[in-house]
């Protein structure tokens, strides 16, 4: 994870980032010894590392399961990509074979038009996306994305809405010019026994290959698929509690050398 | 204020702090008036648990008054005298709702650690470690309460502090131990562990309907607590064969029940060969958890009995002895307690004088003495059962 990815409600940083893939995966080690340390190993990668593995066997075959996630990942043949990302970011990349699907689900307690009407308005995306500083409205349909990538780079694109389905599914895509094109969709099904609704968010993109995870990060932030999970997790905390855990701001004694590294790493 | 901090293995200090603020509209901030050390601190204190910081406010079960509430608290206001169940519940999600509150979604703000290991986030602890959440402990003048209308709990008339500090923790542990075992009446459970969640459970299940609860520990002065106070018969396990001595206790058919109140911490369990297998795996980092009790356990336990398990384990076990818990049918219950269901009904108990937690209080000390009262705690030394700060 990055250290983008869970910010308290004061806006600061209260989580657990990029070095967290390692972390985690060291915690899984110690305390499972080998066999649970490569569990925690393969997690872990899925959670922030070898982006471009991911895409393909676990994720990928999750979200083949989904009718919408084949859709959706046809939708985005080749045709559709604009010029400078057909021959790779700025030219420079070549561009990977087959456009890369994520998929995170969970499931919220409370009704699928609650948690339809909070993801529908889109000013309420960037309390769960955290390298998102503000989504405008533009239209109907379209609305405008403003996220600032590491360093304070600002980053913009567009998307438009494909199919809103009421209390069931939206998609959309990002139009022409966009960094990284992608597609996403967020689906909402009840869960059996009053669980509440699951829900599903998958996001089809074409990372360039190569060096190409950066210009990812650069656009999500993080990995996506663990963008997604932690949109999704969020999403989940703010609808069940109406806020989200932290403990940022909360006393502590002398860090010292070894606690100040491990806090720098999250 | 004053905080007792973990700063490395065997090192706590007592370390000037800043005071606690409400962090979020559910929180409420309380005055620490008494605060219990815990078996599963000594996790922490031997560095078993790889995601302590240095600076870290240990401490999980306590008592104290409010002082402070956010916007959204309903239920409780400022001058309440609390318990605080030591595992955190959002009281919100599905797991909260069905009682199963140690299962909570929402409550640990860094659920990537157990995610990793565990395949699903833990809830949130107080005071025990980042993979818990990092809240900070109780060891402390003030500590900040999240959910709190959910996760404090205000002490009736009639129960006093000495006895109420435990329904943070310790009781709510053993009372679960003996209500998930599902004991029937002329039932005879077996308890391994005479510490103070030991010391619970005997209770409850009496409470329960159990018939007869034997205690197995090593330390005399626990066996005798176990007897005197709980009304157990004492089994030394260094002086017998726990598994000759509870067939001949129960007429060859074994414990209905066995609880596990020791978990990981089997500390000085050194029945010889199997101790040091462990213990040496251990020390690889090849096996984080020592099964000792548990083996002992499944071998005992009549056929099909259930086995609880509240003591606490982290990772990774060895050597289990699956083979014999199938073929004898045996049933396995096991988790982090769910105090919020449990603490009116441990009040009641209190209450009508059907339990009383305050004898575990062996040593009240002031939170200056942290260092020295859990040194004494680990090595139970002078009779110590719990050492209880009054910050
Ligand atoms: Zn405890
Ligand atoms: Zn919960």
């Amino acid at each position: 994870m990055t250290s983008s990815q869970m910010v308290s409600r004061d806006g600061r940083d209260g989580g657990l980032p990029v070095g967290e893939a390692g972390a985690a995966e060291r915690w899984a080690a110690i305390l499972g010894g080998t066999a649970l340390g490569l569990a925690g190993a393969r997690r872990g990668s899925w959670a922030g590392a070898a982006l471009m593995a991911l895409g393909g066997g676990l994720f990928l075959a999750g979200a083949a399961g989904v009718p919408v996630a084949r859709a959706l990942r046809e939708g985005l043949g080749e045709a559709h990509l604009p010029d400078g990302l057909r021959s790779g970011v700025a030219g420079l990349l070549p561009v990977a074979e087959e456009p890369t699907t994520t998929q995170a689900v969970v499931t919220i307690a409370a009704p699928p038009e609650t948690i339809f009407r909070f993801w529908r308005n889109v000013a309420n995306l960037p309390r769960l996306m955290s390298h998102l500083e503000r989504v405008d409205v533009l239209s109907e349909k379209d609305s405008r994305w403003i996220a600032r990538g590491p360093g304070g780079v600002e980053l913009c694109w567009t998307s438009t809405l494909d199919k809103v389905e009421e209390n069931a599914l939206i998609t959309w895509h990002t139009l022409e010019g966009a960094e990284l094109p992608h597609r996403g969709s967020f689906m909402l099904a009840p869960a059996p026994g009053g669980r509440g609704t699951e829900v599903r968010l998958t996001l089809v993109y074409r990372p360039p290959a190569g060096a190409g995870g950066r210009a990812v990060s650069r656009l999500f932030g993080s990995a996506p698929e663990q963008q997604s999970r932690e949109a999704l997790r969020r999403l989940k905390r703010l609808i069940e509690t109406g806020e989200l855990p932290t403990i940022e701001g909360q006393p502590h004694g002398t860090r010292g050398t070894r606690g100040r590294m491990q806090e720098g790493m999250e | 204020m004053k905080a007792l901090c973990w700063n490395g293995v065997n090192d706590l200090r007592v370390e000037r702090v800043e005071d606690p603020r409400i962090l979020n509209p559910h929180d409420v901030i309380v005055k620490v008036a008494l605060s219990s050390v815990c078996g599963s601190d000594l996790h922490l204190l031997d560095g078993y648990v790889p995601t302590m910081r240095p600076g870290d406010i240990i401490g999980h079960e306590f008592l104290g008054e409010i002082v402070e509430k956010g916007p959204d608290v309903r239920y409780l206001n400022r001058g309440d005298r609390v318990i605080t169940v030591s595992i955190i519940g959002c009281g919100k999600c599905w797991h909260c709702e069905n009682g199963d509150s140690s299962l909570c979604d929402n409550s640990n703000p860094k659920p990537q650690y157990s995610e990793a290991a565990y395949g699903h986030c833990t809830a949130g602890i107080f005071g025990y470690s980042h993979a818990f959440g990092g809240y900070a402990g109780s060891h402390a003048e003030y500590i900040r309460v999240p959910y709190a209308d959910f996760n404090c709990f205000r002490v009736p008339e009639g129960v006093s502090d000495e006895q109420a500090v435990f329904v943070s923790d310790a009781a709510p542990t053993g009372y679960m131990a003996a209500d998930m075992a599902g004991i029937r009446p002329g039932d005879l459970v077996a308890v391994w562990g005479c510490g103070g969640v030991g010391q619970m459970a005997i209770r409850s299940a009496y409470l329960m309907g159990a018939e007869r609860v034997i205690a197995i520990d090593r330390y005399p002065d626990r066996l005798q607590a176990a007897q005197m106070k709980a009304g157990a018969e004492p089994l030394d396990y260094t002086r017998v064969d726990v598994f000759d001595a509870l067939q001949a206790m129960t007429g060859g058919r074994g414990p209905d029940v066995c609880i596990d109140a020791v978990g990981m911490e089997a500390d000085g369990y050194d029945t010889g060969l199997e101790y040091w297998y462990d213990r040496t795996k251990q020390a690889m980092g090849l096996e984080s958890d020592r099964p000792a009790v548990l083996r002992q356990m499944v071998e005992c336990c009549r056929k099909g009995g259930t086995l609880s398990i509240v003591g606490v384990y982290g990772g990774m076990i060895d050597k289990f002895p699956m083979g014999a818990a199938m073929n004898k049918g045996l049933t396995f219950r096991m988790g982090q307690q769910h105090g919020q269901r449990y603490a009116e009904r441990l009040f009641e108990h209190i209450r009508k004088g059907e339990l009383d937690p305050s004898y575990l209080l062996t040593h009240r000390l002031s939170l200056e003495d942290g260092p020295e009262g859990y040194a004494m705690f680990k090595k139970k030394t002078d009779h110590c059962m719990r050492v209880v700060f009054a910050p």
